[in-house]
C-alpha cells in the first residue's frame, strides 16, 4: 500500500483561460521509502502534492492514498483525513509563532483529541529524542531556521501519519542545516508503513532519496532508484 | 485548541494591547457619554426628585416643563384639597430673582418657596443648619454649589447677608442639591418670603403639590383634579417625562450626545473591527497551516470567537472601570456640573452587550477571510 496516482490532470482557470498544469501524471510513492519529486520551477510539483493532500481539488484521474480515493472524498471528509494520515513540512516551517517548540509539536495531538498536558509531554519527549530537548521551551523566533525545520519535522510526525509531504524543506536553509534536516527526515520519516514524498530543487540532497521522480512540464519524465548504500547516514547527526 | 488561540492572541503584545485599548476606549466613550446624558436628563427633573413627598404636581395648563412654571391663584390650593382622593395639597413657589451680595455682586438665582407649615419640597440633605432654621427672620438656605459660586473661596458658613429682589436675606443653612438643568444657585426659603423676593403680588403659587390618598392611584386623582379645577395635574412620573421630553425637544442635547455616542460606536467599530481584521489577516498563514494540518472550520471559528470574547471582555472591563472611576471622582464633588452624575445599571449592561456585539461583528468579517483561506497557500512562500 502506498500513494498511487494514475493519469492525474489538473488545470487552473486564469484570466487568460484555462492553463493545464498536470497533463496525465502517473506517480507512485511506496511505503517504507523516501520518494523525491524533482523538476524545474513551475512544472507542477506543488500542485501534485497539494492534490494528494486534498488541499487542492478539481483534478481528474485517480489518487489512491493508502486505500483512500482522495478525489472522491467530500471537503468535510478531507479535514479528518489530513489530520489522521498526513504530516506536512513546509519551506517556511510555518510554526505557530506564539507557541513554544514543544507546544507546536503538540498541536496535531491536541487536534486529534489528546488533552493538552499529555500532548505536551509527548511533544517534549519527541524533541528530546531528536536532540532538541534544550529548545523545547523556546519560541520559534528564538530558534535558527534549521532548528525550526527540525521542530516542524517533529510536529509532522508526532501523530505517526502514514504519509509525509514535504515541499522544499531545505530551500530556506544553508547547506549544512539542510543536510542536518535531511538526515533527520531520513532517520525519522522512513518507516515500514509510511510513505514520504519530498519535493525539492536542491541537488545536494538527492542522495537522501530511495527514489527520485523527475517531473517536467506536467508530466513524469524519469524515475530513478537510488541504492540504499549511498545514503550518508550518520547516527550522531541528529545531535547538532 | 482554545489555549492555542490564546497563545496566538497574546503573542503579538503590541497588537493585543491595541485591540484591548480600542475596545476599552470605545466602551469608555459610549458608556460615559450615555451616563452623562442620562444624568443630565435626570438632573433636569431635580425639583421633582427633591420634593419626593408629592406624587401629583398641579400647574397652569400651559406649563410644559418644570423650570417654566407660571403663577396660579393661591385659591387653587384649596380647590385641589377639596378634590376627592387628595390626601393633602400644599403650595410650592418657584421663580428666578436677582441676588446681590454685600459687596455689590449680582447673581441670578433660583428661588424655591416651600410651604411654611408642611415643609414639603424642603432640602433633604442639610449640610449646615436644620429645617427649623427656616423659621428665623429673613432665612434662606443655599445649596453648597450655589454658595461656592456666589462666594468663591469662602468656606461654607451661615451668616452671610444678601439682598434678593431688594429684600434682605440671611443664609441660615447650607444644603446639598444634585445638579439641575439650569445650573443656577438655589435659594430655599419660606414661600411667603420667596414670594416677596420675587416681588410676586397676585398669584404667589407656582405649583400645587399633592398626594393621593392611599386607596387611590395618583393617575386617577390627577385626572379628577383636572376635571374639578381646570388646572393641569400630572403625576410625578408624568411630569418628569414632560420635562425630559421638553428638554430633548428644545435643547439639542439629544442630538449632541447622540452624535458623541454614535462617534463612540463608529470609533469602536472602526478600531476594534480594523485591528481585529488586521490581526486575523496577519495570522492568516497560521490559520491556513492549522487548516492544512486538519483542524476544521468549527474549531477555528471557536478559536477566533474565543480571542474576540477575551479581548472584548478585558477591554470592556477596563473601559467601564475607567468610566466609573471618572464618576466616582466627579460625582462626589459638592459643586460643579458633574456632581451626582452616575451610571445607570442599564448603561452598564447595554454597553457591555454592545461591545461584545461589535467585537463579534468584527470577528465575523475577519472570520470569513480565515474560513475561506485556501489551505493550499501553505505551500506557497
Ligand atoms: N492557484 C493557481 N492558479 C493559477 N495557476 C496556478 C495556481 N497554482 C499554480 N499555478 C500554476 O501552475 C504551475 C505549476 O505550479 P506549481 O506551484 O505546482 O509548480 P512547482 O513545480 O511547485 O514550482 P516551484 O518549483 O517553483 O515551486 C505554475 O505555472 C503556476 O503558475
Ligand atoms: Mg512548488
Amino acid at each position: 500500500m502506498s500513494v498511487i496516482c494514475k493519469d492525474v490532470k489538473m488545470a487552473f482557470k486564469t484570466a487568460a483561460g484555462s492553463v493545464s498544469v498536470l497533463k496525465g501524471v502517473d506517480f507512485v510513492a511506496p511505503a517504507g521509502m523516501l520518494t523525491m519529486l524533482v523538476g524545474p520551477s513551475g512544472c507542477g510539483k506543488t500542485t501534485l502534492i497539494s492534490l494528494i493532500a486534498g488541499l487542492l481539488r478539481g483534478a481528474s484521474g485517480s489518487m489512491q492514498v493508502f486505500g483512500h480515493e482522495v478525489s472522491s472524498m467530500s471537503a468535510s471528509m478531507l479535514v479528518p483525513y489530513r489530520l489522521k494520515n498526513i504530516g506536512f513540512i513546509f519551506q517556511q516551517y510555518n510554526l505557530l509563532a506564539g507557541l513554544t517548540a514543544s507546544e507546536n509539536v503538540a498541536v496535531p495531538l491536541v487536534a486529534s483529541g489528546f488533552d493538552w498536558p499529555s500532548a505536551l509531554a509527548k511533544g517534549k519527549a519527541l524533541l528530546d529524542t531528536l536532540g532538541l530537548g534544550a529548545h523545547a521551551n523556546k519560541l520559534p523566533s528564538q530558534l535558527s531556521g534549521g532548528q525550526q525545520q527540525r521542530v516542524a519535522i517533529a510536529r509532522a510526525l508526532v501523530h505517526s501519519p502514514k504519509l509525509l509531504l514535504c515541499d522544499e524543506p531545505t530551500a530556506a536553509l544553508d547547506g549544512q542545516a539542510g543536510q542536518a534536516v535531511m538526515t533527520l527526515l531520513r532517520d525519522l520519516a522512513v518507516a515500514e508503513d509510511r510513505a514520504a514524498i519530498v519535493v525539492t530543487h536542491d541537488p545536494r540532497v538527492y542522495s537522501f532519496a530511495d527514489r527520485v521522480v523527475h517531473m517536467e512540464d506536467g508530466l513524469i519524465s524519469k524515475v530513478e532508484s537510488v541504492s540504499s548504500q549511498k545514503h550518508p547516514v550518520d547516527p550522531h547527526s541528529t545531535s547538532h | 485548541m482554545n489555549l492555542v488561540a490564546f497563545k496566538i492572541l497574546l503573542h503579538d503584545k503590541a497588537k493585543y494591547v491595541a485591540l484591548v485599548l480600542g475596545v476599552s476606549f470605545a466602551t469608555l466613550l459610549i458608556s460615559q457619554q450615555s451616563a452623562i446624558f442620562h444624568s443630565l436628563m435626570h438632573a433636569s427633573t431635580r425639583d421633582i426628585l427633591e420634593a419626593n413627598q408629592a406624587d401629583i404636581w398641579v400647574m397652569k395648563s400651559s406649563v410644559e416643563t418644570l423650570d417654566q412654571g407660571y403663577p396660579i391663584a393661591e385659591l387653587s390650593v384649596n380647590r385641589v384639597r377639596s378634590v376627592p382622593g387628595v390626601q393633602w395639597a400644599v403650595p410650592y413657589y418657584q421663580s428666578t430673582a436677582q441676588l446681590r451680595t454685600e459687596d455689590g455682586r449680582m447673581k441670578l438665582v433660583q428661588v424655591i418657596g416651600i410651604d411654611d407649615l408642611s415643609m414639603v419640597g424642603a432640602p433633604q440633605e442639610m449640610l449646615i443648619g436644620t429645617l427649623d432654621d427656616f423659621d428665623q427672620p429673613d432665612a434662606i438656605v443655599m445649596d453648597i454649589a450655589g454658595y461656592t459660586n456666589i462666594f468663591p473661596g469662602v468656606a461654607p458658613q451661615v451668616g452671610a447677608i444678601v439682598e434678593i429682589g431688594q429684600r434682605r436675606a440671611v443664609v441660615v443653612g447650607i444644603c446639598y442639591i444634585g445638579a439641575s438643568w439650569s445650573g443656577m444657585p438655589r435659594v430655599y426659603t419660606r414661600r411667603s418670603l420667596g414670594v416677596s423676593m420675587a416681588r410676586e403680588t397676585l398669584n404667589p403659587v407656582t405649583y400645587v403639590l399633592a398626594r393621593a390618598a392611599s386607596e387611590h392611584s395618583p393617575e386617577e386623582v390627577a385626572k379628577q383634579i383636572t376635571k374639578a379645577t381646570g388646572l393641569k395635574a400630572r403625576t410625578r412620573a408624568e411630569f418628569m417625562d414632560d420635562t425630559r421630553t421638553w428638554i430633548l425637544k428644545y435643547s439639542g442635547i439629544a442630538e449632541n450626545f447622540g452624535i458623541t455616542i454614535l462617534m463612540g460606536v463608529v470609533i469602536g467599530v472602526a478600531i476594534v473591527g480594523q485591528t481585529f481584521y488586521m490581526f486575523s489577516v496577519e495570522n492568516l498563514k497560521q490559520f491556513a497551516t492549522l487548516k492544512a494540518i486538519g483542524i476544521n472550520n468549527w474549531v477555528i471559528l471557536r478559536m477566533i470567537m474565543t480571542q474576540a470574547l477575551f479581548v472584548s471582555t478585558i477591554g470592556y472591563c477596563l473601559g467601564i472601570g475607567a468610566a466609573n472611576l471618572f464618576f466616582a471622582m466627579t460625582s462626589t464633588q459638592l459643586s460643579g456640573g458633574l456632581r451626582g452624575m452616575f451610571m445607570h445599571p442599564l448603561i452598564f449592561v447595554g454597553s457591555g452587550i454592545f461591545i461584545v456585539l461589535v467585537t463579534l461583528l468584527a470577528c465575523v468579517v475577519s472570520v470569513r477571510k480565515v474560513l475561506t483561506v485556501d489551505p493550499a497557500v501553505v505551500f506557497r512562500g
